[in-house]
C-alpha cells in the first residue's frame, strides 16, 4: 500500500509544480502575470511524470510486487466486494471525464513556440556594407573617455525610438507593450541581453523581427527594422546605453 | 517586565520609528539626492530643466508633466490649492494605470525606495517658487460616501446631466465632445471615456473619481465641482451620486482579458443579418484586442487617439460575419463642417480592416504580420465611412509585403460591409462567404481550425490615412466546431470499456488470489 500511496503523492506533486508552481514562478520574475502551462505541453509533461514515477517505482522486480499489491488486493480478494464496486466505477467515469475533455470543442489558443535567442547569421548586410559577427566589437566601448558622453547620446536614441515598448525603465512594459505578440524583451531581466555579445544585439536591433530566423518566427515579431532608421552609430551608442543603465555586461566569449 | 511585555514595547517603538521616518521623509525629502536619481530616470521624459521637453516627449500623449509651473493634475487638496506632496509621492509611486492609449508615466515603486521618491517630490518642488509662498490646507473633505444603488445611478444621471458633464464627455460617457479641447500648455485634450475607467490616470475606485469630480483636474478644462464660485457646484450627496453613475456605465465588452486572444465565431442557423443591432450578435461573445499605432515602418505615428478594438463573429452554411466595434470620439466625414471643428487638420474618412492570410497555415509559419511576406500572402478586407459626397465603400486589398498591397476588382469579391455611428461608438459588418471560387489566393474558411486574424483602424479626425493608423499583431478566430454527437458517444464509450475492462481484469485477479 505504500508504495502506491507514494506514487501518487509523487504523481500529485509534480501536477501542482506544474499547475501552480511554474505560474507563481513567472509571477514573481515578471509581477501582474500568471503563465499557465499550455494545456497541450501539460499533457506531454504529464505523460513523462506518470511513466518516470512508475519507472522509479518499479525498478526491481520486489517493488514492483509492492506496488501491485494493493491493486490485486482491491480487485480479488472476496472481502472487498464492495470497496471493488466503487474503485472500478470512480475510474470509469474518469476515463470518461477525461475523454469529455478531450473531445469538447476547444477554444484556447494553439501553442506558438519560437527560439528566443536563434543563432546569429556568422555576417550581415545592412546599410549596403557586410558586417561579419564573428569579429564584430562596439567601437564605442573602447573610447573610455566619451563614455559617459555616448551613453547618454545612446539613452536618447533610446527615449526616442524604443522606450514605448521596451519601456522607460528598460523592463518590457513600454505603454504599448501589451499590443504585440511576442512581447517586447525586458532588459532588465538577466535572460537577454546580460547573456548576449554585443555584434548579437548589433545584428538583431539593425535587421528586427523579419531579420530573424525562421525558428525566432520572424511573421510575428514587431520588433522594427532598425537600419531603416538609425545609423550604425546610434544602434553602437544604443547597446552602450542599455547596458549602461541596466547594470548589466555584455558577453565577451 | 515580561517577554510579551518587551515584545510590545519593540512593536510601538518601531512603528513610531516607522511613522516618524516617513513623516521626516515628506517633510524634508533630500533634494540633492532627488535631482541625482532624477538626472538618471526622469529628464528623459521631463526635460533637464523639467521643462516637460525631453527627447522622448514629442512621441507622448498627453506630453510629460513640465514641473516648473508648479501645476499638478491629480491632486486631492481643496479647489484652487497646490498640490499635497502626497499627490506627487503617489503618482511618483504608482505612476499613471490605463497604460492603453495612456501615459507613459510609470510606477517607479519597484525600483526606488521610498526614501528616493520622497527626495524625488522634493526635488520636483524645487523647480518653481510656488511651494515657498503656498502650501495644500490638507485633503479635502470626502463627506459621507453613498454606496451603490439604483436609486442612487439615477440621481447621479441627473447630476451628470445639471453639472453639463455631458458637454465634454458625451451623453454615453464615451468622451466624444462637441467642442475641441485644450489645456493651459495648449495642447489637444480628450475628455477621458467615461466607459473605460481602467484608462482613469488616477485611479477609479469611488474615492478616486469623487476626488477627480470634486477638484477638478487643474491646467485642464475639468472643472472642480466642488469649488464653491463654480456655476456647477455640487454638493458632496450629489458628487456621490455621480461617482456611483460613473462606474454604473463601465462596458466590460471593451476590456482586455488575459490571454483571452480567439474570436470565437458562433454558428447560427438562417441567415446572418447585416444589421449591428441584430438580436443575434448577443450570443457571440465579445474579444477585446488593444490597438497600438503603427510605430514600427515608415510612416510611423505615435499619438493615437482610438485603443482598442472589439470583435464578435457569426457564421451560417454559408457565410461569416464580423461586428467590429470601436469607441471614436469622432465621426470623420470629409466635407463636413461639424467634422472640421473637430478635426486635427484634414478630415479623412474613420475605416476598419481585418487582415487574414491566403491560406489557413498547416504549421507555425504565418504571413508577416504587417501586409504579409513573399513566402505568403494575406487579404485585407477594408471598410471607410464615407464623406459628405461619397457612401460607405468595402474593398478587398490583396497584400505580399509592406507596400505591395493591390486592391481587388469589386467584381472578384463578394466582400460586403456596413457600419454605423452613434453616440461615440463605430459598429461596422463585414461579411463574406465562407468559401470562395478563388481559393489560391483567398482564404477559405473552415470551421474547427484556428486561423489567425489582424486588425487595423483608422481615426480620420486624428490625421490618420495610409501607413498611419492602428492596429494588432497575429490573433485567432475559430469557427466553433459543431459539436456533434461525439460529445456524448465518445465518453460513454470509455466508460463502458472501462467497466467491462476492470470486471475481466478482477475476474483475472480473483482467480490468481485464490491460487
Ligand atoms: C514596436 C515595438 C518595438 C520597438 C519600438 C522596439 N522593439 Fe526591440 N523588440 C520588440 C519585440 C516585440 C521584441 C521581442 C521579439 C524579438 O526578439 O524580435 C524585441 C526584441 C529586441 C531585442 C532582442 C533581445 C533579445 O533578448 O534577443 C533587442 C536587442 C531590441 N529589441 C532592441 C531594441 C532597440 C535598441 C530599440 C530602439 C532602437 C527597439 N528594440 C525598439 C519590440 C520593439
Ligand atoms: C517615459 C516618460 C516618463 C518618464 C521616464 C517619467 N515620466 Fe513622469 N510623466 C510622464 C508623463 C507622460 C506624464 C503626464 C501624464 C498625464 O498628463 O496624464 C508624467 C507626469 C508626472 C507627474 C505629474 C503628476 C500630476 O499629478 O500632474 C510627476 C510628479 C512625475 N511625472 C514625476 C516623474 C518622476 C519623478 C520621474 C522619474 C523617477 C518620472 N516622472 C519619469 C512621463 C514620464
Ligand atoms: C469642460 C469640460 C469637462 C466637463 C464639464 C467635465 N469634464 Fe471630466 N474631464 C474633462 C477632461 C478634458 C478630462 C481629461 C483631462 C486630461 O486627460 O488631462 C476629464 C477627465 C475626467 C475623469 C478622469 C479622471 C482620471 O483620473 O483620469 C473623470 C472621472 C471625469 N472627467 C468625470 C467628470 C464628471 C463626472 C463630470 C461632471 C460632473 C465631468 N467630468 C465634467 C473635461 C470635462
Amino acid at each position: 500500500m505504500k508504495k502506491l500511496i507514494q506514487a501518487v503523492i509523487l504523481i500529485l506533486v509534480f501536477y501542482l509544480i506544474l499547475k501552480v508552481g511554474i505560474p507563481a514562478l513567472g509571477s514573481f520574475l515578471h509581477h501582474g502575470t500568471w503563465p499557465v502551462v499550455p494545456t497541450a505541453l501539460m499533457r506531454i509533461y504529464m505523460f513523462f511524470v506518470v511513466a518516470g514515477v512508475l519507472l522509479y517505482l518499479t525498478f526491481n522486480e520486489e517493488s514492483a510486487k509492492e506496488l501491485g499489491k494493493p491493486i490485486k488486493e482491491i480487485y480479488g480478494s472476496p472481502e472487498k466486494g464492495g470497496l471493488r464496486m466503487i474503485v472500478i466505477a470512480i475510474i470509469a467515469l474518469f476515463g470518461g471525464y477525461v475523454t469529455y475533455q478531450n473531445v469538447k470543442p476547444s477554444f484556447e489558443a494553439p501553442i506558438e513556440l519560437r527560439s528566443i535567442h536563434p543563432a546569429p547569421p556568422s555576417s550581415v548586410e545592412m546599410w549596403g556594407k557586410t558586417y561579419n559577427l564573428m569579429t564584430l566589437t562596439n567601437p564605442f566601448r573602447a573610447d573610455k573617455a566619451n563614455y559617459e558622453k555616448n551613453a547618454k547620446e545612446g539613452g536618447i536614441v533610446f527615449f526616442k525610438n524604443c522606450f514605448y515598448c521596451h519601456g522607460d525603465k528598460l523592463d518590457g512594459k513600454g505603454h504599448y507593450y501589451s499590443g504585440v505578440s511576442p512581447l517586447p524583451a525586458n532588459f532588465v531581466d538577466v535572460g537577454t541581453i546580460a547573456q548576449l555579445q554585443e555584434s548579437f544585439l548589433f545584428w538583431r536591433i539593425g535587421t528586427g523581427g523579419p531579420g530573424l530566423p525562421k525558428e525566432g518566427a520572424p511573421w510575428r515579431s514587431a520588433m522594427p527594422i532598425w537600419q531603416h532608421f538609425l545609423s550604425e552609430e546610434e544602434i553602437w551608442k544604443v547597446i552602450l546605453f542599455l547596458y549602461d543603465y541596466t547594470g548589466h555586461s555584455p558577453r565577451t566569449f | 517586565m515580561g517577554k510579551k511585555g518587551f515584545k510590545l514595547i519593540l512593536g510601538v517603538l518601531f512603528t513610531v520609528i516607522f511613522i516618524y521616518s516617513s513623516v521626516v521623509f515628506a517633510e524634508q525629502g533630500d533634494k540633492d539626492n532627488g535631482k541625482k536619481i532624477y538626472e538618471k530616470k526622469c529628464w528623459w521624459c521631463h526635460g533637464e530643466k523639467g521643462e516637460g521637453n525631453g527627447p522622448a516627449a514629442e512621441f507622448l500623449n498627453p506630453p510629460p508633466r513640465d514641473f516648473t509651473l508648479g501645476v499638478y493634475k491629480y491632486k486631492s487638496s481643496p479647489p484652487g490649492q497646490v498640490a499635497r506632496d502626497e499627490d506627487i509621492f503617489r503618482i511618483i509611486s504608482d505612476g499613471m494605470p490605463g497604460t492603453m492609449l495612456g501615459t507613459a508615466m510609470p510606477a517607479w515603486k519597484d525600483v526606488l525606495s521610498e526614501k528616493d521618491r520622497w527626495d524625488l517630490v522634493a526635488y520636483v518642488k524645487s523647480m518653481t517658487d510656488l511651494f515657498q509662498t503656498e502650501k495644500a490646507s490638507g485633503e479635502i473633505s470626502l463627506g459621507s460616501a453613498v454606496s451603490s444603488s439604483e436609486e442612487s445611478i439615477n440621481k447621479g444621471k441627473e447630476a451628470f446631466k445639471k453639472a453639463k458633464c455631458f458637454e465634454c464627455h458625451g451623453e454615453n460617457g464615451k468622451g466624444d465632445a462637441i467642442k475641441k479641447l485644450k489645456d493651459d500648455w495648449g495642447f489637444r485634450v480628450w475628455p477621458r471615456n467615461l466607459t473605460k475607467p481602467w484608462t482613469f490616470r488616477a485611479g477609479s475606485e469611488p474615492k478616486d473619481i469623487f476626488t477627480r469630480v470634486s477638484v477638478g483636474i487643474p491646467g485642464t478644462p475639468m472643472p472642480a465641482f466642488a469649488d464653491p464660485k463654480s456655476e456647477t457646484k455640487l454638493t458632496d450627496e450629489e458628487r456621490w451620486h455621480v461617482v456611483n453613475y460613473v462606474k454604473s456605465i463601465a462596458d466590460d465588452t471593451k476590456k482586455l482579458k488575459e490571454g483571452e486572444i480567439v474570436v470565437k465565431a458562433k454558428y447560427v442557423e438562417g441567415n446572418l443579418s447585416e444589421d449591428v443591432h441584430a438580436p443575434e450578435w448577443n450570443n457571440a461573445p465579445p474579444t477585446a484586442y488593444q490597438l497600438v499605432p503603427q510605430i514600427i515602418a515608415k510612416e510611423r505615428f505615435f499619438k493615437p487617439t482610438i485603443d482598442g478594438v472589439t470583435v464578435r463573429a457569426l457564421f451560417n452554411d454559408k457565410e461569416i460575419a464580423f461586428l467590429l466595434e470601436w469607441d471614436d470620439r469622432t465621426k470623420s466625414v470629409p466635407g463636413d463642417a461639424d467634422a472640421e471643428k473637430l478635426s486635427e487638420g484634414e478630415v479623412f474618412e474613420d475605416a476598419i480592416a481585418i487582415q487574414l492570410p491566403t491560406s489557413i497555415p498547416e504549421a507555425m509559419q504565418k504571413p508577416y504580420f504587417g501586409h504579409g511576406d513573399k513566402e505568403m500572402g494575406v487579404n485585407q478586407w477594408y471598410w471607410s465611412s464615407g464623406s459628405t459626397s461619397g457612401a460607405q465603400t468595402v474593398k478587398v486589398i490583396d497584400s505580399t509585403g509592406l507596400g505591395s498591397g493591390k486592391a481587388r476588382d469589386t467584381a472578384k469579391t463578394d466582400v460586403k460591409g456596413k457600419g454605423e455611428y452613434k453616440a461615440g461608438v463605430w459598429r461596422v459588418i463585414l461579411k463574406r462567404s465562407l468559401t470562395t471560387a478563388n481559393a489560391k489566393d483567398e482564404l477559405q474558411f473552415e470551421a474547427g481550425k484556428f486561423i489567425p486574424i489582424g486588425v487595423a483602424s483608422w481615426d480620420g479626425s486624428n490625421g490618420e490615412k495610409g501607413s498611419k493608423h492602428t492596429m494588432t499583431t497575429w490573433y485567432w478566430v475559430l469557427l466553433e466546431p459543431k459539436a456533434g454527437s461525439k460529445v456524448y458517444t465518445y465518453p460513454a464509450a470509455a466508460i463502458i470499456v472501462l467497466v467491462v475492462g476492470q470486471l475481466w481484469f478482477a475476474r483475472g485477479m480473483r482467480k490468481e488470489y485464490e491460487k
